[in-house]
């Protein structure tokens, strides 16, 4: 029984370049056996209280090099190091330039402090060395999470097994450790505080008063006697799923139950995570050729088997494959929260006020549909413009480009046709007569239109009203210029 | 089969208050409890009326036309062929009306592969909000547009599907005209030909009238079919009402 200051809190070897060396600890077993023994004076209180208290070890990873970058890169490569992390420990939070997991729980299964480190300085070194951002971290370990911290930031890579070592372990410290701001650490140096044992010669109310309760919590925090709650790293969502056919498959209308059942297990993946799906990649693997891959971004996020598999079975209505299929995979590219609507109680409101929302929801996937058979630039919108020349003044684009739709601009008071041609079509003229298909009669005009004059490439025009002899009403423009041509232009409809 | 019997049984129970509405109040014209009648079960109608579905369609907005369609006006869903020889008759200004009607109730109008661009100022002119209209590309080949339509057709907030295709075969008539009728839509189909033995309850079609002899907004709309009907009829139509004078 033999844990004395010397051996639980280990300064090791200062020098962190030459690579710190962890001293053997009182193996987990041999803590637990102590456990059980209800006459040994440290644990007693343990023994005493009714259930066990629940033992961490915390491990800190103090990254000093990552202060020279910005917030938001700091987060994203601690976010790329925390998964690193998670091959040790479930648990891992996030902390300004550091990480810190627990290893009580895993110490038996790795076997010991040791290789715990020796594992996470063979990840994580590769990774920082990747970043250009050094190959050298410090780390601690001890019961709470902020004195993990705090002993990580002090550079002496110590280790402490027992809450009870803690207040010696962290009294030898420099108060630079605590980063506190400016004036802070002014008053304290002012006040002859060096070390962090000095701080706990103070009377806790003056402290209180003179460095507000967030100072007095961190240490409180640090020697475990207030709670400190965490936030622990979720790895972003990540979902695939494969399926080996028994033997090749040529009709691809044969592998929709399979893909049913797949896109079973994917809902269920979303469902639990309160996820739906925005972007799915599903692969047929071919034998000795590749695998053809059907890309499926949808208008909205959802979750809804019947409705993917729907895509999924329009995609497959034109695709050829260039070879028979042995398997199957699927994987989701990109995930959306889940937003749902709302049904209401009452049927009879059901179908009076929510039939907007619940039609909006089937018209993007018709659209969706659409676009999978048609492609892209299927589906279009239409728009005007404040333009004179009458082939401008109407816009079409995708509907996909026109989500930030410009209001409609102001139109002619002239009547125009509901049809307009692509390009002009010249008409025939006969002595006075005009012909389309048959003889045309001017009904009315004309409407004189005369822009683009600036652009090299004048538009000089006399529009009319007209009529072919069969009783279609056409619109017709005369050249001003050149030929003196007359063209039909649009359709009266 | 239920719902045909359930319509029988309330058509009994409606009859029977109504008679016995006539004999016990004298002094209420039958004829006005029988109006009546007819307007409330779409089920009911005259039998020397020319049929259909009393006045139960949308009206077309034109008095003359509704006057001679079953319902008194377009149905609520279903496929309806309109004929024209040739683009340019006033195919669509027929249709302006119903498709105001059909954005106001906040649903989408579709256009499966038109033969010309659709003009938006002349849209606009009509009084017709243009961010509600959708357009399938021109150069659709028949089939897409056929998929799509049908599509559209079963999508519930799509008021109004329009399509351009001719020579279509029964078998594909009768599949549009389910895709609408189950759904509760209303298909437009437009062609130059009449193709005899359609499945659709409705065929329109339409004439421009000769120039040299009428106004140029006139254009004769004749019935060739319409479900329960016993003879064509036809009118004539002022298609540009208030705008677009001559």
């Amino acid at each position: 029984m033999k844990d004395s200051d010397t051996s639980a809190q280990l300064p090791l070897s200062a020098t962190q370049n030459k690579g710190a060396e962890i001293v053997k600890l009182p193996s987990p077993d041999r803590s637990d056996a102590r456990h059980s023994q209800p006459g040994s004076s440290d644990d007693g209180e343990l023994i005493t209280s009714s259930e066990p208290r629940r033992r961490y070890l915390w491990y800190a990873l103090y990254f000093p090099q990552l202060n020279a970058l910005s917030k938001v890169q700091e987060a994203r490569v601690l976010s790329e190091l925390a998964r690193l992390v998670e091959s040790v420990s479930s648990t891992v939070n996030f902390h300004p330039q550091a990480l810190v997991c627990e290893i009580r729980s895993s110490l038996k299964y790795f076997g010991g402090v040791d290789s715990i480190h020796n594992k996470l300085k063979s990840l994580i070194t590769p990774a920082l060395e990747e970043r250009k951002l050094g190959d050298y971290f410090f780390y601690s370990a001890s019961p709470t999470v902020s004195s993990s911290l705090l002993l990580a930031r002090s550079g002496q890579n110590i280790l402490v097994y027992q809450k009870e070592n803690l207040r010696s372990a962290l009294g030898q410290l420099s108060t630079d450790v605590l980063s506190l701001d400016k004036e802070q650490g002014r008053r304290l140096y002012s006040m002859g505080v060096r070390k962090i044992r000095d701080i706990w010669r103070l009377p806790p109310d003056g402290l209180h008063k003179r460095f507000g309760s967030d100072f007095v919590t961190l240490l409180g925090k640090a020697l475990g006697i207030v709670p400190e709650p965490t936030r622990n790293y979720v790895a972003p969502p990540a979902f695939a799923t494969a399926y080996d056919l028994p033997y090749e498959i040529e009709n691809l209308d044969r592998l929709l139950p399979i893909i049913d059942e797949m896109l079973l297990r994917l809902c269920n993946f979303l469902r639990k995570r309160d996820l739906s799906a925005s972007y799915l990649v599903l692969s047929l693997i071919h034998e000795q050729r590749g695998r053809t891959e059907v890309d499926m971004g949808l208008r909205q996020p959802s979750r809804s088997p019947d409705h993917l598999l729907s895509l999924i079975e329009t995609h497959f209505s034109n695709l050829i494959v260039p070879a028979p299929i042995i398997g199957l995979k699927l994987r989701v590219k990109q995930f959306d929260a889940f937003i749902s609507n709302s049904d209401s109680l009452l049927i009879e409101e059901r179908t009076d006020r929510r039939s907007d929302s619940i039609g909006d929801k089937n018209l993007d996937q018709f659209m969706e549909q659409l676009h999978a058979r048609l492609g892209g630039d299927a589906l279009k919108s239409i728009n005007t413009a404040a333009e004179h020349c009458p082939e401008y003044a109407a816009q079409q684009l995708n509907y996909e480009d026109s989500k930030a739709q410009t209001p409609a601009a102001g139109v002619a008071s002239n009547p125009r046709p509901f049809w307009l041609l692509d390009e002009p079509v010249q008409l025939t003229q006969k002595g006075k007569r005009l012909y389309h298909r048959q003889v045309i009669t001017l009904v009315s005009g004309p409407e004189r239109i005369e822009t683009y004059w600036w652009s090299g490439q004048d538009i000089l025009r006399d529009y009319y009203i007209a009529r072919e002899r069969n009783g279609s009403r056409l619109w017709v423009f005369r050249e001003r210029s050149g030929e003196r041509n007359w063209f039909l232009h649009g359709y009266f409809s | 089969m239920t719902t045909f019997k359930d319509s029988v049984a309330r058509l009994e129970t409606d009859i029977g208050k109504a008679f016995s509405e006539v004999n016990h109040n004298k002094r209420a014209t039958p004829r006005a409890r029988v109006n009546k009648l007819l307007h409330s079960n779409p089920n009911l109608w005259r039998g020397c009326d020319m049929a259909g579905q009393g006045f139960h369609g949308i009206s077309t907005g034109y008095p003359e036309l509704d006057g001679i369609l079953p319902g008194r006006g377009w149905p609520q869903s279903g496929l309806v062929e309109i004929v024209s020889r040739h683009w340019g008759m006033g195919e669509l200004q027929l249709l302006i009306p119903l498709m105001r009607s059909i954005i106001e109730q906040g649903k989408w109008i579709l256009l499966i592969a038109p033969p010309y661009i659709l003009y938006a100022p002349a849209l606009t002119q009509a009084g017709i909000d243009i961010h509600q209209i959708l357009i399938v590309k021109q150069d659709t080949s028949c089939k897409d547009a056929l998929w799509s339509m049908e599509k559209a057709m079963q999508t519930k907030n799509c008021g109004l599907v329009l399509a351009w295709q001719n020579w279509l075969p029964g078998r594909v008539l009768r599949r549009l005209q389910l895709a609408a009728e189950t759904s509760g839509t209303l298909g437009m189909l437009f062609k130059h030909n009449d193709s005899k033995h359609s499945p659709s309850p409705l065929r329109l079609q339409i004439k421009g009238s000769a120039p040299e002899d009428s106004s140029f907004a006139a254009a004769e709309v004749t019935v060739i079919k319409a479900r329960g009907n016993f003879r064509p009829l036809s009118t004539q139509l002022d298609l540009y009402q208030d705008s677009l004078s001559a």
